[in-house]
Protein backbone atom coordinates (compact mmCIF):
# COMPACT_ATOMS: atom_id res chain seq x y z
CA UNK A 1 0.00 0.00 0.00
CA UNK A 2 2.34 2.85 1.33
CA UNK A 3 4.75 1.45 -1.63
CA UNK A 4 1.64 1.64 -4.17
CA UNK A 5 0.66 5.35 -2.73
CA UNK A 6 5.01 6.21 -3.25
CA UNK A 7 5.18 4.99 -6.74
CA UNK A 8 1.77 6.67 -7.45
CA UNK A 9 3.20 9.92 -6.76
CA UNK A 10 6.53 9.47 -8.08
CA UNK A 11 4.93 9.09 -11.48
CA UNK A 12 2.72 12.08 -10.90
CA UNK A 13 5.86 14.12 -10.24
CA UNK A 14 7.27 12.27 -13.17
CA UNK A 15 4.45 12.66 -15.93
CA UNK A 16 1.45 15.36 -14.72
CA UNK A 17 0.24 18.09 -16.99
CA UNK A 18 -1.97 21.07 -16.86
CA UNK A 19 -5.53 20.14 -17.79
CA UNK A 20 -8.16 23.10 -18.06
CA UNK A 21 -10.89 22.75 -16.09
CA UNK A 22 -13.07 25.84 -16.13
CA UNK A 23 -13.31 28.30 -18.83
CA UNK A 24 -13.10 31.64 -19.28
CA UNK A 25 -16.67 32.74 -18.59
CA UNK A 26 -17.00 30.59 -15.62
CA UNK A 27 -14.04 32.52 -13.84
CA UNK A 28 -15.20 35.59 -15.28
CA UNK A 29 -18.81 35.06 -13.39
CA UNK A 30 -17.58 33.80 -10.42
CA UNK A 31 -15.38 36.48 -9.69
CA UNK A 32 -17.95 39.47 -10.78
CA UNK A 33 -20.14 37.97 -8.37
CA UNK A 34 -17.63 38.36 -5.28
CA UNK A 35 -16.92 41.63 -6.70
CA UNK A 36 -21.24 42.50 -6.94
CA UNK A 37 -22.30 40.85 -3.93
CA UNK A 38 -19.59 42.97 -2.03
CA UNK A 39 -20.57 46.21 -3.52
CA UNK A 40 -23.99 45.00 -3.09
CA UNK A 41 -23.58 44.57 0.44
CA UNK A 42 -21.32 47.70 1.28
CA UNK A 43 -23.83 49.87 -0.58
CA UNK A 44 -27.30 48.31 0.80
CA UNK A 45 -25.92 48.71 4.42
CA UNK A 46 -24.43 51.96 4.08
CA UNK A 47 -28.04 52.69 2.34
CA UNK A 48 -26.12 54.10 -0.92
CA UNK A 49 -29.42 52.67 -2.93
CA UNK A 50 -27.96 54.60 -6.09
CA UNK A 51 -25.37 52.53 -6.61
CA UNK A 52 -26.68 49.67 -4.54
CA UNK A 53 -29.25 49.43 -8.02
CA UNK A 54 -26.65 49.66 -10.71
CA UNK A 55 -24.20 46.46 -8.79
CA UNK A 56 -28.22 44.79 -8.64
CA UNK A 57 -28.57 45.21 -12.04
CA UNK A 58 -24.73 43.44 -12.53
CA UNK A 59 -25.94 40.48 -10.50
CA UNK A 60 -28.77 39.81 -11.77
CA UNK A 61 -26.80 39.86 -15.36
CA UNK A 62 -24.07 37.50 -13.72
CA UNK A 63 -26.60 35.08 -12.32
CA UNK A 64 -28.78 35.01 -15.82
CA UNK A 65 -25.35 34.60 -17.47
CA UNK A 66 -24.24 31.72 -15.42
CA UNK A 67 -27.49 30.02 -15.54
CA UNK A 68 -27.51 30.71 -19.27
CA UNK A 69 -23.96 29.17 -19.13
CA UNK A 70 -25.29 26.22 -17.32
CA UNK A 71 -27.19 24.78 -20.22
CA UNK A 72 -24.96 25.40 -23.37
CA UNK A 73 -21.59 26.03 -21.77
CA UNK A 74 -18.36 24.26 -21.47
CA UNK A 75 -18.57 20.42 -19.88
CA UNK A 76 -17.55 21.59 -16.31
CA UNK A 77 -20.14 24.83 -16.68
CA UNK A 78 -23.35 22.79 -17.48
CA UNK A 79 -25.72 21.32 -14.68
CA UNK A 80 -26.26 17.89 -16.40
CA UNK A 81 -22.47 17.75 -15.76
CA UNK A 82 -22.75 18.01 -12.00
CA UNK A 83 -25.31 18.34 -10.12
CA UNK A 84 -25.55 14.29 -9.35
CA UNK A 85 -28.68 12.65 -7.85
CA UNK A 86 -29.04 11.54 -3.73
CA UNK A 87 -26.87 8.35 -3.65
CA UNK A 88 -24.13 10.33 -5.64
CA UNK A 89 -24.03 12.96 -3.33
CA UNK A 90 -24.26 10.46 -0.44
CA UNK A 91 -21.59 8.12 -1.86
CA UNK A 92 -19.19 11.36 -1.77
CA UNK A 93 -19.86 12.75 1.72
CA UNK A 94 -19.56 9.17 3.05
CA UNK A 95 -15.74 9.59 1.27
CA UNK A 96 -14.71 13.33 3.03
CA UNK A 97 -13.34 12.76 5.76
CA UNK A 98 -10.67 10.83 3.74
CA UNK A 99 -7.60 12.57 2.17
CA UNK A 100 -6.66 10.10 -0.90
CA UNK A 101 -10.02 10.88 -2.60
CA UNK A 102 -9.32 11.62 -6.27
CA UNK A 103 -9.49 14.96 -7.04
CA UNK A 104 -12.75 15.93 -8.85
CA UNK A 105 -12.21 17.57 -12.20
CA UNK A 106 -15.50 19.85 -11.90
CA UNK A 107 -17.67 20.39 -9.66
CA UNK A 108 -18.03 17.76 -6.60
CA UNK A 109 -21.20 16.05 -6.06
CA UNK A 110 -21.32 17.69 -2.88
CA UNK A 111 -20.34 20.69 -3.82
CA UNK A 112 -22.78 20.58 -6.50
CA UNK A 113 -25.78 21.58 -4.11
CA UNK A 114 -24.14 24.27 -2.85
CA UNK A 115 -23.62 25.86 -6.05
CA UNK A 116 -27.27 25.39 -6.86
CA UNK A 117 -28.09 27.06 -3.35
CA UNK A 118 -25.47 29.87 -4.03
CA UNK A 119 -27.51 30.69 -7.60
CA UNK A 120 -31.24 30.20 -6.48
CA UNK A 121 -30.18 32.26 -2.97
CA UNK A 122 -28.84 35.44 -5.51
CA UNK A 123 -31.80 34.95 -7.52
CA UNK A 124 -34.28 34.60 -4.95
CA UNK A 125 -32.47 37.94 -2.80
CA UNK A 126 -31.99 40.11 -6.33
CA UNK A 127 -35.58 39.26 -7.06
CA UNK A 128 -37.02 40.37 -3.96
CA UNK A 129 -34.76 43.26 -4.46
CA UNK A 130 -36.54 44.32 -7.46
CA UNK A 131 -39.78 44.56 -5.97
CA UNK A 132 -38.85 46.68 -2.78
CA UNK A 133 -39.86 49.72 -1.46
CA UNK A 134 -37.32 52.40 -0.41
CA UNK A 135 -38.81 53.82 2.39
CA UNK A 136 -37.37 57.56 0.77
CA UNK A 137 -39.02 56.62 -2.18
CA UNK A 138 -35.51 57.44 -3.95
CA UNK A 139 -34.86 54.57 -5.24
CA UNK A 140 -37.24 51.86 -5.20
CA UNK A 141 -36.98 48.71 -7.12
CA UNK A 142 -37.43 49.10 -10.90
CA UNK A 143 -40.65 46.50 -10.67
CA UNK A 144 -42.02 48.06 -7.46
CA UNK A 145 -44.70 50.16 -9.54
CA UNK A 146 -46.11 46.51 -9.65
CA UNK A 147 -46.84 46.45 -5.97
CA UNK A 148 -48.27 48.36 -2.88
CA UNK A 149 -46.00 50.64 -0.84
CA UNK A 150 -46.76 48.34 1.95
CA UNK A 151 -46.09 45.46 0.36
CA UNK A 152 -43.13 46.67 -1.28
CA UNK A 153 -41.67 47.43 2.27
CA UNK A 154 -42.17 43.89 3.60
CA UNK A 155 -40.37 42.63 0.48
CA UNK A 156 -37.35 44.90 1.02
CA UNK A 157 -37.49 43.06 4.57
CA UNK A 158 -37.45 39.62 3.15
CA UNK A 159 -34.55 41.11 0.91
CA UNK A 160 -32.76 41.55 4.08
CA UNK A 161 -33.53 38.38 5.65
CA UNK A 162 -33.03 36.49 2.52
CA UNK A 163 -29.44 38.26 2.13
CA UNK A 164 -28.24 37.23 5.39
CA UNK A 165 -28.91 33.80 4.66
CA UNK A 166 -27.02 33.90 1.71
CA UNK A 167 -24.14 35.75 4.09
CA UNK A 168 -24.42 32.35 5.62
CA UNK A 169 -23.99 30.39 2.91
CA UNK A 170 -21.26 31.89 1.35
CA UNK A 171 -19.44 31.21 4.52
CA UNK A 172 -19.98 27.67 4.07
CA UNK A 173 -18.93 27.61 0.72
CA UNK A 174 -15.70 30.00 1.47
CA UNK A 175 -14.59 27.29 4.98
CA UNK A 176 -15.27 24.02 2.53
CA UNK A 177 -12.69 25.59 -0.13
CA UNK A 178 -10.29 26.62 3.31
CA UNK A 179 -11.56 22.60 4.38
CA UNK A 180 -10.00 21.00 0.84
CA UNK A 181 -6.82 23.56 0.90
CA UNK A 182 -5.45 22.51 5.15
CA UNK A 183 -7.13 18.66 5.18
CA UNK A 184 -7.67 17.10 1.72
CA UNK A 185 -4.71 19.29 0.08
CA UNK A 186 -6.38 20.12 -2.96
CA UNK A 187 -6.12 24.12 -4.23
CA UNK A 188 -9.40 24.85 -5.42
CA UNK A 189 -8.70 28.77 -5.91
CA UNK A 190 -5.62 28.13 -8.29
CA UNK A 191 -8.13 26.86 -10.96
CA UNK A 192 -10.67 29.25 -10.10
CA UNK A 193 -8.05 31.83 -11.20
CA UNK A 194 -6.06 30.61 -13.95
CA UNK A 195 -8.43 27.93 -15.26
CA UNK A 196 -6.14 24.47 -14.81
CA UNK A 197 -5.33 21.97 -12.52
CA UNK A 198 -2.59 19.64 -12.44
CA UNK A 199 -3.04 15.79 -12.99
CA UNK A 200 -0.96 12.63 -13.34
CA UNK A 201 -1.11 11.47 -16.67
CA UNK A 202 -3.18 8.32 -15.65
CA UNK A 203 -6.22 10.49 -14.90
CA UNK A 204 -5.50 12.96 -17.36
CA UNK A 205 -7.17 10.97 -19.90
CA UNK A 206 -10.63 10.75 -18.67
CA UNK A 207 -10.48 14.55 -17.35
CA UNK A 208 -10.83 16.15 -20.46
CA UNK A 209 -13.13 19.03 -20.90
CA UNK A 210 -15.27 19.98 -24.01
CA UNK A 211 -14.95 24.02 -24.24
CA UNK A 212 -17.75 26.30 -25.23
CA UNK A 213 -17.18 28.52 -28.18
CA UNK A 214 -16.98 32.49 -26.96
CA UNK A 215 -19.71 32.85 -29.39
CA UNK A 216 -22.04 31.55 -27.52
CA UNK A 217 -21.28 33.69 -24.38
CA UNK A 218 -21.46 36.74 -26.55
CA UNK A 219 -24.76 35.72 -27.94
CA UNK A 220 -26.36 35.30 -24.46
CA UNK A 221 -24.82 38.57 -23.30
CA UNK A 222 -26.53 40.16 -25.78
CA UNK A 223 -30.02 38.30 -24.89
CA UNK A 224 -29.62 38.82 -21.45
CA UNK A 225 -28.34 42.64 -21.25
CA UNK A 226 -31.35 43.20 -22.85
CA UNK A 227 -34.17 41.60 -20.24
CA UNK A 228 -31.84 43.02 -17.50
CA UNK A 229 -32.46 46.44 -19.62
CA UNK A 230 -36.48 45.70 -19.79
CA UNK A 231 -36.40 45.01 -16.10
CA UNK A 232 -34.64 47.65 -14.99
CA UNK A 233 -36.75 49.87 -16.72
CA UNK A 234 -40.39 48.11 -15.18
CA UNK A 235 -40.85 47.06 -18.64
CA UNK A 236 -42.36 50.46 -19.24
CA UNK A 237 -40.54 51.29 -22.58
CA UNK B 1 -60.99 25.41 35.71
CA UNK B 2 -62.31 27.76 37.11
CA UNK B 3 -59.93 28.11 39.61
CA UNK B 4 -57.13 28.44 36.73
CA UNK B 5 -59.23 30.62 35.25
CA UNK B 6 -59.61 33.23 37.82
CA UNK B 7 -55.73 32.48 38.63
CA UNK B 8 -55.37 33.36 35.09
CA UNK B 9 -57.80 36.69 35.57
CA UNK B 10 -55.65 37.78 38.46
CA UNK B 11 -52.25 37.61 36.47
CA UNK B 12 -53.71 39.18 33.62
CA UNK B 13 -55.06 42.21 35.61
CA UNK B 14 -51.51 42.49 37.46
CA UNK B 15 -49.68 42.51 34.15
CA UNK B 16 -52.39 44.94 32.96
CA UNK B 17 -51.77 47.06 35.89
CA UNK B 18 -48.57 46.81 35.97
CA UNK B 19 -47.61 47.74 32.16
CA UNK B 20 -49.99 50.70 32.75
CA UNK B 21 -48.08 51.87 35.59
CA UNK B 22 -45.08 51.54 33.50
CA UNK B 23 -46.28 53.38 30.75
CA UNK B 24 -47.51 56.26 32.92
CA UNK B 25 -43.76 57.03 34.14
CA UNK B 26 -43.03 57.31 30.31
CA UNK B 27 -45.46 59.65 29.58
CA UNK B 28 -48.60 58.99 28.55
CA UNK B 29 -49.05 61.88 25.68
CA UNK B 30 -45.24 61.25 24.57
CA UNK B 31 -46.05 57.49 23.75
CA UNK B 32 -49.32 58.28 21.98
CA UNK B 33 -47.09 60.40 19.38
CA UNK B 34 -45.52 57.61 18.45
CA UNK B 35 -47.96 55.48 16.55
CA UNK B 36 -49.65 58.34 14.45
CA UNK B 37 -46.50 59.67 13.54
CA UNK B 38 -45.32 56.42 11.89
CA UNK B 39 -48.52 55.92 10.35
CA UNK B 40 -48.25 59.41 9.04
CA UNK B 41 -44.78 59.13 7.86
CA UNK B 42 -45.50 56.10 6.10
CA UNK B 43 -48.50 57.55 4.40
CA UNK B 44 -46.46 60.20 3.27
CA UNK B 45 -43.50 56.95 1.84
CA UNK B 46 -46.97 55.66 -0.12
CA UNK B 47 -47.57 59.60 -1.31
CA UNK B 48 -44.21 59.62 -2.51
CA UNK B 49 -44.00 56.42 -4.53
CA UNK B 50 -47.51 56.91 -5.79
CA UNK B 51 -45.78 60.05 -7.94
CA UNK B 52 -42.46 58.04 -8.42
CA UNK B 53 -44.54 55.04 -10.00
CA UNK B 54 -46.00 57.64 -12.01
CA UNK B 55 -42.61 59.02 -13.24
CA UNK B 56 -41.22 55.13 -13.67
CA UNK B 57 -44.17 54.51 -15.76
CA UNK B 58 -43.39 57.46 -18.38
CA UNK B 59 -47.49 58.33 -18.63
CA UNK B 60 -47.99 60.70 -16.08
CA UNK B 61 -51.67 60.61 -14.73
CA UNK B 62 -51.14 64.73 -12.99
CA UNK B 63 -54.96 65.15 -11.73
CA UNK B 64 -55.60 61.66 -10.32
CA UNK B 65 -52.67 60.56 -8.86
CA UNK B 66 -49.57 63.75 -9.22
CA UNK B 67 -51.32 66.12 -7.48
CA UNK B 68 -53.20 64.85 -4.49
CA UNK B 69 -50.46 62.59 -3.59
CA UNK B 70 -48.16 65.60 -3.39
CA UNK B 71 -50.97 67.51 -1.54
CA UNK B 72 -50.41 64.94 1.01
CA UNK B 73 -47.41 65.60 1.21
CA UNK B 74 -46.96 69.15 1.79
CA UNK B 75 -49.81 69.01 4.07
CA UNK B 76 -48.05 66.29 6.63
CA UNK B 77 -44.93 68.03 5.94
CA UNK B 78 -46.29 70.77 7.71
CA UNK B 79 -47.13 68.98 11.02
CA UNK B 80 -43.49 66.92 10.34
CA UNK B 81 -41.84 68.50 13.28
CA UNK B 82 -44.86 68.67 15.98
CA UNK B 83 -44.76 65.01 15.68
CA UNK B 84 -41.31 64.37 18.22
CA UNK B 85 -42.00 65.72 21.82
CA UNK B 86 -39.43 65.82 23.61
CA UNK B 87 -39.47 62.43 25.68
CA UNK B 88 -41.18 59.92 22.81
CA UNK B 89 -37.97 58.69 21.90
CA UNK B 90 -36.52 55.15 23.14
CA UNK B 91 -36.97 56.08 26.61
CA UNK B 92 -40.53 55.66 26.30
CA UNK B 93 -39.58 51.85 25.88
CA UNK B 94 -42.08 51.67 23.18
CA UNK B 95 -40.21 50.49 19.98
CA UNK B 96 -39.19 53.27 17.67
CA UNK B 97 -36.89 53.97 15.12
CA UNK B 98 -36.14 57.84 16.70
CA UNK B 99 -33.10 58.30 17.74
CA UNK B 100 -32.46 59.84 21.31
CA UNK B 101 -29.78 61.81 18.79
CA UNK B 102 -33.70 63.73 17.63
CA UNK B 103 -33.06 65.86 21.03
CA UNK B 104 -29.83 65.99 21.82
CA UNK B 105 -28.99 67.92 18.68
CA UNK B 106 -32.70 69.62 18.15
CA UNK B 107 -31.33 72.36 16.21
CA UNK B 108 -30.18 70.40 13.13
CA UNK B 109 -33.00 68.08 13.35
CA UNK B 110 -35.13 70.76 13.17
CA UNK B 111 -33.28 72.45 10.33
CA UNK B 112 -33.59 69.06 8.17
CA UNK B 113 -37.44 69.24 9.04
CA UNK B 114 -37.51 72.92 7.77
CA UNK B 115 -35.44 71.51 4.86
CA UNK B 116 -38.48 69.07 3.86
CA UNK B 117 -41.33 71.39 4.28
CA UNK B 118 -39.83 73.32 1.94
CA UNK B 119 -39.44 70.56 -0.54
CA UNK B 120 -42.71 69.67 -0.17
CA UNK B 121 -43.68 73.01 -0.75
CA UNK B 122 -42.24 73.12 -4.28
CA UNK B 123 -43.02 70.06 -4.87
CA UNK B 124 -46.51 70.87 -4.85
CA UNK B 125 -46.00 73.81 -6.98
CA UNK B 126 -43.80 71.77 -9.74
CA UNK B 127 -47.45 69.03 -9.32
CA UNK B 128 -49.60 72.14 -10.07
CA UNK B 129 -47.16 73.24 -13.04
CA UNK B 130 -47.63 69.54 -14.81
CA UNK B 131 -43.62 69.97 -15.80
CA UNK B 132 -42.73 66.36 -16.31
CA UNK B 133 -38.82 66.77 -16.10
CA UNK B 134 -39.27 69.31 -12.98
CA UNK B 135 -41.28 66.39 -11.59
CA UNK B 136 -38.39 64.34 -11.34
CA UNK B 137 -35.46 66.41 -10.33
CA UNK B 138 -38.17 67.56 -7.25
CA UNK B 139 -38.95 63.77 -6.19
CA UNK B 140 -35.32 63.69 -5.99
CA UNK B 141 -34.58 66.76 -3.87
CA UNK B 142 -37.42 65.58 -1.73
CA UNK B 143 -36.34 62.44 -1.43
CA UNK B 144 -33.10 63.53 -0.52
CA UNK B 145 -34.27 65.95 2.11
CA UNK B 146 -36.01 62.81 3.71
CA UNK B 147 -32.75 60.79 3.49
CA UNK B 148 -30.96 63.52 5.07
CA UNK B 149 -32.84 63.31 8.21
CA UNK B 150 -33.00 59.42 8.52
CA UNK B 151 -29.59 58.91 7.98
CA UNK B 152 -28.80 60.49 11.51
CA UNK B 153 -31.78 60.58 13.03
CA UNK B 154 -33.46 57.01 12.44
CA UNK B 155 -31.77 53.47 13.66
CA UNK B 156 -30.16 51.45 10.99
CA UNK B 157 -32.89 48.66 12.96
CA UNK B 158 -34.84 50.02 10.59
CA UNK B 159 -34.14 48.22 8.05
CA UNK B 160 -33.43 44.57 9.32
CA UNK B 161 -36.71 44.55 11.04
CA UNK B 162 -40.75 44.54 9.56
CA UNK B 163 -42.37 47.40 11.19
CA UNK B 164 -45.59 46.84 12.82
CA UNK B 165 -49.04 46.91 10.86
Amino acid sequence: MASAEAGRMESALADSTDLRVWDLPVRLLHWLLVIGIGVCWWTGVHNELEYHLWSGYAILWIVLMRLYWGLVGSSTARFVNFVRGPKAILDYASTLHRRDTPHAHGHNALGAISIILMLSLVLAVVVLGLFAVDVDGLYSGPLSLYVTFKQGRHLAHSHYYWFNILLWVIGLHLAAVIFYFLYKRQNLIGPMIHGKRRVDAAEAADADMMIAPLWRFVIGAVIITAIVYAVSVGFYF
Amino acid sequence: MSALGIRRLAVAVCVTFGLAVLEAAAGPAEIAQIKPRQDKLRDMGGAQKAINDEIKKGRIDWDNTVIPNAQTIKDRSAYLLNWFPKGSGPETGKKTYALPAIWQKNDDFVKLGKAVQGEAAKLNQVALSKDGNALKAQMEALGKACKACHDSYRSPDYEKENEDE
